[in-house]
């Protein structure tokens, strides 16, 4: 690190020269009153004749000056201010920010720097210093709650795990919810959004729809995230250091745990034995339970009442396999503005292990430099590179795996016992469960390096030539390269897995102990590139033209060229050789899995035309037109149109001129309208045969899922209307300003992509087609409120609230039925359904209770045959098992109602401070498939819990097992359908600013952070954590199962921030 | 300016946009001779017994799971795993053990009727194990459809018409076996003749047999066009993969294949009757068929496995696969009391190849009747010259996969057993018996009775024909699935008791199986049938 920054010293030392100070006239810096940054571009006008700007570093002249005079100073942002001075004063001019805010600026989705008050769209913005210091480090996880109208939720707990993201609702089911991620402008196509330096990013800017973000194209429609980087500021070199640790622990809200008694079969002595009567052992050469031992769980009599407490003892396989993980994040940035050059050159560096015993680390590395230069007067170059590297060592990188294979082992096998040669055994029999295995040998015999280098550059040349025209050319090259090599070390002298005949493999299946030890390789490849050429004019007429019209113009006209070329090539080698040591070139089977190219080509332009009636109103218009690869050579380009217009009725003299203004002084209502083209996937429309190596020849194979030539763009359509308004409550310290704003959004999509199922009898499995109608809508708010600011103590509250629904309107054929990537539960994707409506059997609370057709689940003749269950359920008397509907129904929507986030922060004189932010996530769902497994085999803890039938009362195993297994063995069932709504302590922080409190010379900061994430969970849920979810990230609809997912962590996290 | 640049950027960028897949093949690549080659291989092997939209590893595809299914209804093999539901598939509604104990299938819903309409919805998807059969047959005949469509229009290097006769032959032939497997399973099949097509006329069972023949027909007429071998070889020598082309994988000549289809024709015949209902007339045209059918030292189709997988994969491609292993435990599949039951005491192939361990009892809430004692031997327990079932080494199994001479020769000899030619029939037993090594004394010329001879043929077929998709048939056409009170069930078997692992020697089955399956609803549901289809549902 001391390298480094003598590197960067002696680049930066030519720029670093001061300049003189000139005298004669009147000059000036103006800052920030925060934290006396210079700032550039505030307008100084001399009452009575002349105005000036300030430069880069704040500073000003006015030459020539009266006597006395008045100046005002007026900055988007900040509040006005005007001080009198006389000629050859030297001013230093401290400016507020505008508390009503309102006045920020904001480009993403109107392309053109535009303050809040003049907008037609919702943007939310969120500044850096609002983002926790989440121990993960990344951009995702700090934003869950911070942006209204979106919902951010952290699915697994995994170190490197992505987040869900969904801004406003379902627009695309082939496409997922994945926004697009803009940083600095350009569109980052290949890096992932949680690998980009947090410590980097300066604000972060969302608009969620087609009607602001089809400017950005097609791939705009799911919503765009833009990240800008942080930039070096006048004044001295400033050197900003943090440093971390947390501590990890898995949360378990629900309590899951594995039931302490059992119910096999025992003798006298309470032993538990095989069918012949003779207790269980274990056989200490093989690591085996080789018998099985009876059990019967729909026993009507059975009960789950036998401690493990003679020769199977209780094992705790939490305790054995989970354990706290450490994070630890530094960071370092050295920035600085000196002339016509701004500077800031930073890295960080994260790193996590697994709560998973033995599952490995992940680490990721930013390197970052932002440097803009003035080549020239009104020619500004700015080069911004950032360079991640991630390595990440898990075995199992979503450990759902292990997670499955470990909750669904009884608990009594000792997983941590060794045979002779000081091997782990895969598999300890069916008496431990037939879906149990080892996660001590997936660890033993595995070693699993996924290591990811991203590039991330883009270059801006920005030039204004003359008056009115404005010419911006940015270039952007995202790469990423993707390497992992999975080593399976061989297995041979294992006995446990000799006698199982188990092994670990992955592309090969080894049939005898010598076969086994692979080598996977797996290289992925991603080149994104992006030109962005824009030309904006701009017109004022009062001042251009001398015409006494408030009008002002800007017009844009931008060329967009994206490329993305991804590769991959996947092989293996699998038999590993007596010798060692060896590598995959000696394995005696090897093959090439996958030699893969996808490019992909999109390019279009954007005109867009903006009117503003002075303070009054604005309104803009425009299309954007694409060319896509995906539709070849000879397609037509698809236009597609967007508007918005605002009115400020608090700018109208009969409102600025009322008392009202006093109360409210800033009103806006807002519209706007877009839409977007969602393309198919690059081959979507490109028909095939794929190939199969078959000993000596390579056959043609029709694949199952057949592409579609026919395939048209998916078109979705938005139109949102808002408010923004601004109160200013009481004159005193509380309760000063609020500031609302509000969003009705509604969006329809058509031609939504699915692979829809054929008739078997066409010999193909699914065909891509136009199949859904999607609609989608929603109301999003953000409240701030200044609930204090006096002297020493301001505390500002924020609550984001977000609410949507999104339906399937239409579809091809009747129903399209899809089970989640987590496995076994059902999906029907319906007209008139919401999208991710879970279906499947009923199990009912009462013995009159009828279906949605008005027919009673329980013949009238039959219901004698039932009763109510102690717990609420309705079961059979003598079998003891539930009532199972034989149909299936829709069971609910997982996706919440509506989640809300509140924010508080306090500080005391800027040197203590408390920010707090809880989340409510409400009427959210999630299907147990966790437990619906460990009920299969008497192993969750439920099945101690003791229940009343017919008057008798028992932890009776045949409900339990009833559950599980009536009418379809793991089949989707309301019981398992859990309400998943959740008020989460997000974030808990406690800084204390030693620089602020004392002086210390050289200091400009000393911080000391603690921190807490995720420490107070309420929830009904009795999985281990609500927010989970299993199936794929970012999938549209497959959004409700926790199957054996990592929880979340609850982290205690001590930091430091130094600047100097 | 900027529209200028703009101009001429879009004009060169529009050559781009043609980047087409460049990965992978399009079906104009089919249009050639080594095309024709690779579709003709691919989209029978692959499409047809393997590549579906829905997979699972516990059952596996064509071979283990499709198969698998009827060798569990077979009562040959059976699972404790529910995927698909197959530790149902195999449980019979009623069990009754040698004290009286009645133990009920325990499983809801707890009849097979029952549990199949309740498992063929559509939401099922790949959990429908009704769906597979008919989705790789289907898958077959399009592939086979897709070569039709193609042949005339190849170029071909040499000899063009013996090699598009042999083409046609290979499309016609699985075409008929095809047809063959919907019919004898199905109520109702579809007749496709073009690809990518398909049409609401449903068909009943009988007529989609009667296809199977019509384009067994077809493929024999255009064998018989060819004269010329070497154009034959050339072009079949391709298709059928190189590594299954030892032992009896070796290349058919026409005769042979011909005399296949003759063994499969017989097949269509037998499965697809009840034994009681046989007419003399019908047991005349199997005699006729399997007298020309395959031959002791015929080449045959086979499959085998190979190290990249890609027919069988060696360690669980094939129901004995997962049916051998040290103990019970370790099989995925458990073979059954049933099964064992069946080899002749000094049987040389029982010695070889079923190892007997510790009683192994699966979870009694799931079924019964997979409780068991025996474990195919992996590799044999070396006997020379005694037939091996179970070989997970690479390339160590050969399956015969479209008739052998085995099955032909018990057909036969069923025939002539049937016809009044008790000891011919028993004659042909004791050469298939001495053909695997089996070592039992000859039963022909010991004067058995027309029942003794039954069951001799009952029992060799039985044990020979295990675990290649005909157990169920037999079970059907022998009447074992229908109820106890239409004279159907099993007994005198043997049964381990649930929990208390007790063996019954003289338990009473009663399965209570379809005799044949309701179409598909994950097909009805795309396509509904039109007025005048036969029934979908079998009205059992």
């Amino acid at each position: 690190m001391g390298k480094l920054l003598f590197l960067i010293g002696i680049i930066l030392f030519p720029f670093l020269n001061r300049t003189e100070a000139q005298t004669g006239t009147i000059t000036g810096t103006v800052t920030d009153s925060k934290d006396g940054t210079p700032l550039q571009g505030v307008t100084v006008r001399v009452k009575g004749g002349g105005t000036v700007i300030t430069a880069f570093d704040g500073s000003f002249t006015i030459r020539n000056a009266k006597p006395e005079v008045s100046i005002d100073y007026t900055f988007v942002g900040y509040s006005s201010k005007t001080v009198k001075a006389k000629p050859g004063s030297v001013l230093k001019i401290d400016m507020e920010t505008d508390a009503k805010a309102l006045s920020e600026i904001v480009v993403t989705g109107v392309g053109v720097a535009t303050s809040k008050k003049k907008l037609g769209i919702s943007v939310e913005s969120v500044t850096a210093e609002k983002l926790p210091a989440a121990p993960t480090a990344s951009v995702d996880q700090a934003l869950i709650g911070k942006i209204a109208g979106a919902q951010i939720s952290s699915t697994n707990g995994s170190p490197g795990a992505k987040t869900n993201i969904l801004l406003r609702g379902v627009n695309t089911l082939n496409r997922g919810t994945s926004p697009m991620i803009l940083l600095d402008g350009m569109e980052v196509g290949a890096t992932d959004l949680n690998s980009l330096d947090l410590s980097g990013v300066e604000r972060i800017e969302v608009v969620q729809g087609a009607a602001s973000a089809t400017i950005y194209g097609a791939q705009g429609a799911n919503g765009v995230i833009q990240l800008f980087s942080k930039k070096g500021k006048p004044g001295k070199i400033s050197i900003d250091f943090s440093s971390s640790a947390s501590s990890n622990t898995l949360l378990n809200i629900g309590n899951l745990h594995k039931s302490a008694f059992h119910s096999f079969a025992t003798n006298a002595n309470n032993d538990v034995v095989n069918a012949a009567g003779v207790p269980l052992v274990l056989d200490p050469i093989i690591l085996a339970y080789k018998d099985a031992a009876p059990i019967n769980l729909i026993d009507t009599g059975a009960m789950q009442n036998k401690p493990y407490n003679r020769n199977l003892q209780y094992v705790d396989h939490f305790k054995m396999f989970l354990q706290t993980a450490y994070t630890t994040n530094n960071s370092i940035a050295v920035s600085g503005a000196r002339d016509k050059i701004d500077f800031n050159i930073s890295a960080s560096d994260n790193r996590q292990n697994s709560n998973f015993k033995g599952n490995g680390d992940y680490s990721r590395s930013n390197l970052l430099t932002n440097i803009g230069i003035e080549l020239s007067k009104n020619l500004k170059f700015r080069s911004i590179t950032q360079l991640v590297y991630t390595k990440n060592t898990q075995v199992d990188q979503s450990g759902r795996t292990m997670f499955f294979s470990l909750n669904n082992s009884r608990p009594f096998a000792n997983y941590n016992l060794n045979d002779s040669l000081g091997n782990h055994g895969i598999y300890y029999g069916d008496v431990v469960g037939v879906n149990s295995s080892n996660p001590n040998f997936r660890t033993q015999y595995t070693n699993y390096k996924n290591v990811k280098i991203d590039v991330v550059q883009s270059f801006n040349l920005n030039y204004k030539p003359v008056k009115f025209v404005e010419l911006d050319a940015k270039y952007g090259l995202n790469y990423q390269t993707q390497d992992v090599v999975q080593n399976i070390l061989p297995q041979d002298n294992n006995a446990n897995a000799a006698y199982k005949k188990s092994w670990r493999s992955n592309y090969f299946s080894p049939a005898a102990p010598e076969n086994t030890g692979e080598i996977d390789n797996y290289r992925y490849r991603t080149t994104f590139q992006n030109i962005l050429g824009t030309a904006t004019f701009r017109t004022d007429f009062k001042n251009d033209f001398n015409i006494n019209i408030p009008l002002q113009t800007t017009t844009q006209v931008s060329f967009d060229y994206r490329k993305n070329m991804y590769n991959e090539l996947i092989t293996w080698g699998a038999d590993a050789p007596s010798f060692r040591p060896y590598t995959a070139s000696q394995m005696i089977t090897f093959k090439t899995a996958s030699d893969y190219t996808e490019p992909f080509i999109t390019y279009g332009y954007l005109v867009n035309q903006r009117f503003e009636i002075g303070e009054y109103a604005g309104i803009s218009a425009g299309l954007r037109s694409d060319y896509s690869s995906a539709f070849g050579l000879g397609s037509k380009p698809f236009t597609f149109p967007r508007g918005d217009a605002y009115l400020r009725l608090s700018s109208f003299n009969f409102w600025s001129d009322s008392r009202v203004h006093d109360i409210v002084p800033e009103f806006k209502l807002r519209a706007a309208y877009g839409q977007a083209g969602i393309q198919p996937k690059p081959f979507d429309r490109y028909v095939t045969l794929n190939t199969q190596g078959f000993g000596n020849n390579v056959a043609f194979v029709y694949p199952t899922t057949s592409s579609n030539p026919n395939l048209d763009v998916e078109v979705s359509k938005e139109f949102e209307i808002g408010t923004d308004i601004a109160l200013n409550v009481l004159k005193g310290a509380w309760f000063k300003t609020i500031n609302l704003s509000a969003t009705y959004w509604n969006r329809t999509t058509d031609n939504a992509i699915y692979n829809v199922d054929v008739a078997p009898s066409s010999g193909l499995g699914a065909l891509k087609s136009n199949a859904f109608g999607l609609g989608a809508k929603g109301l999003q708010a953000s409240l701030n409120v200044n609930v204090l600011s006096s002297k020493d103590l301001t505390w500002n509250f924020t609550t984001n609230f977000s609410k949507e629904t999104s339906v399937i309107r239409s579809v091809v054929g009747s129903q399209i039925v899809v089970t989640s990537s987590a496995g076994s539960s059902n999906y029907v994707l319906k007209a008139g359904d919401k999208v991710g409506q879970l279906y499947g059997y009923m199990m009912i609370h009462s013995l009159e209770e009828k279906d949605p057709n008005g027919v009673d689940f329980i013949a009238k003749a039959n219901q004698g045959n039932y009763t109510i269950a102690s717990n609420g359920w309705v079961v059979n008397k003598v079998t003891k098992q539930p009532f199972v509907s034989a149909g299936q129904y829709a069971l609910g929507d997982p996706n919440p109602k509506f989640n809300m986030s509140f924010i508080n922060d306090f500080s005391y004189k800027g040197f203590f401070n408390i920010s707090m932010q809880w989340d409510w996530i409400n009427g959210s769902n999630l299907y147990n498939q966790t437990k619906e497994w460990m009920y299969r085999d008497g192993i969750h803890g439920d099945y101690a819990n003791p229940l009343t039938i017919d008057g008798q009362t028992g932890a009776y195993t045949a409900f339990y097992r009833g559950v599980y297994a009536q009418v379809t063995a793991n089949g989707t069932k309301n019981y398992f359908l859990e309400d998943a709504s959740f008020g989460r302590l997000r974030n808990l922080s406690v800084a204390l600013d030693i620089a602020r409190l004392v002086k210390i010379p050289g200091f400009r900061k000393l911080q000391l952070i603690l921190s807490g994430r995720n420490l107070v969970t309420f929830t009904k849920y009795t999985g281990m954590d609500p927010e989970v979810s299993s199936g794929t990230s970012n999938s549209a609809f497959d959004r409700g199962v926790d199957h054996n997912t990592i929880p979340n962590i609850k982290s205690y996290q001590v930091g430091i921030n130094l600047g100097f | 300016m900027l529209l200028i640049i703009s101009t001429v950027s879009i004009i060169s960028c529009k050559k781009q946009l043609d980047v087409n897949n460049p990965n992978q093949p399009t079906p104009e690549s089919a249009k050639s001779e080594a095309g024709i080659i690779s579709l003709s291989q691919g989209s029978i092997y692959r499409n047809g017994f393997r590549d579906l939209k829905f997979s699972d590893g516990v059952y596996g595809s064509f071979w283990s799971g499709a198969i698998g299914f009827h060798e569990m209804m077979g009562d040959v093999v059976q699972a404790e795993a529910a995927n698909a539901y197959i530790n149902q598939i195999g449980t019979p509604d009623k069990v009754m053990l040698d004290n009286g104990t009645v133990l009920l299938n325990p499983n809801s819903p707890n009849t097979f009727k029952a549990m199949l309409r309740q498992v063929n919805t559509n939401a099922n998807q790949g959990g429908n194990f009704v769906f597979y059969e008919w989705a790789y047959m289907y898958a077959m005949l399009h592939g086979a459809n897709s070569i039709l469509s193609i042949v005339n229009d190849v170029n071909y290097t040499s000899e063009a018409e013996v090699k598009k006769a042999t083409v046609k032959a290979w499309a016609y032939f699985w075409k008929g076996y095809a047809y063959a497997r919907i019919g004898s399973i199905y109520y109702a099949g579809l007749i496709i003749n073009s690809p990518a097509e398909t049409n609401g006329n449903y068909f009943t069972k009988e007529q989609i047999i009667a296809e199977s023949n019509s384009n067994f027909d077809k493929a024999a007429a255009s064998l018989a066009s060819i004269t010329n071998t070497a154009g034959y070889n050339d072009i079949l020598g391709k298709i059928i993969p190189s590594f299954t082309q030892i032992g009896k994988g070796t290349l058919p000549t026409p005769d042979m294949w011909k005399r296949m289809m003759n063994t499969l024709k017989a097949r269509n015949i037998l499965v697809n009757t009840t034994t009681a209902t046989m007419t003399a007339a019908q047991w005349n045209s199997i005699f006729t068929l399997t007298n020309s059918g395959i031959l002791t030292t015929d080449k045959v189709f086979t499959s085998r496995s190979n190290a990249t997988s890609d027919l069988l994969s060696a360690s669980d491609g094939t129901v004995t696969s997962r049916a051998q292993g040290a103990s019970a435990t370790a099989a995925s599949y458990k073979l059954t009391e049933r099964y064992v039951q069946e080899f002749k005491t000094g049987d040389k192939r029982y010695t070889n190849n079923i190892r007997q361990s510790a009683v192994w009892i699966g979870n009694s809430d799931r079924g019964n009747s997979f409780n068991t004692r025996f474990t195919l031997i992996n590799g044999g327990s070396g006997l020379a010259n005694v037939v091996v079932y179970a070989n997970v080494a690479v390339g160590g199994q050969e399956l015969m996969i479209a008739g052998q001479y085995e099955e032909n020769d018990l057909m036969k000899a069923e025939a002539l057993i049937n016809t009044n030619q008790v000891d011919a029939g028993l004659a042909i037993i004791d050469a298939v018996r001495t053909s695997q090594g089996a070592g039992l004394t000859a039963v022909s010329g010991t004067g058995l009775t027309l029942v003794q001879a039954k069951e001799e043929l009952r029992r060799e077929r039985r044990v020979t024909l295990a675990f290649i998709g005909l157990s169920f048939y037999d079970a059907r056409r022998w009447g074992v699935i229908n109820l106890l009170s239409e004279g159907g069930g099993r007994k005198g078997a043997i049964e381990i008791a649930p929990t208390t692992g007790v063996v019954n020697t003289n338990a009473t089955f009663e399965y209570g199986y379809l005799d044949y399956w309701d179409v598909p609803d994950t097909e009805l549901a795309y396509n509904s049938p039109v007025t005048g289809s036969a029934p979908v549902k079998n009205p059992k």
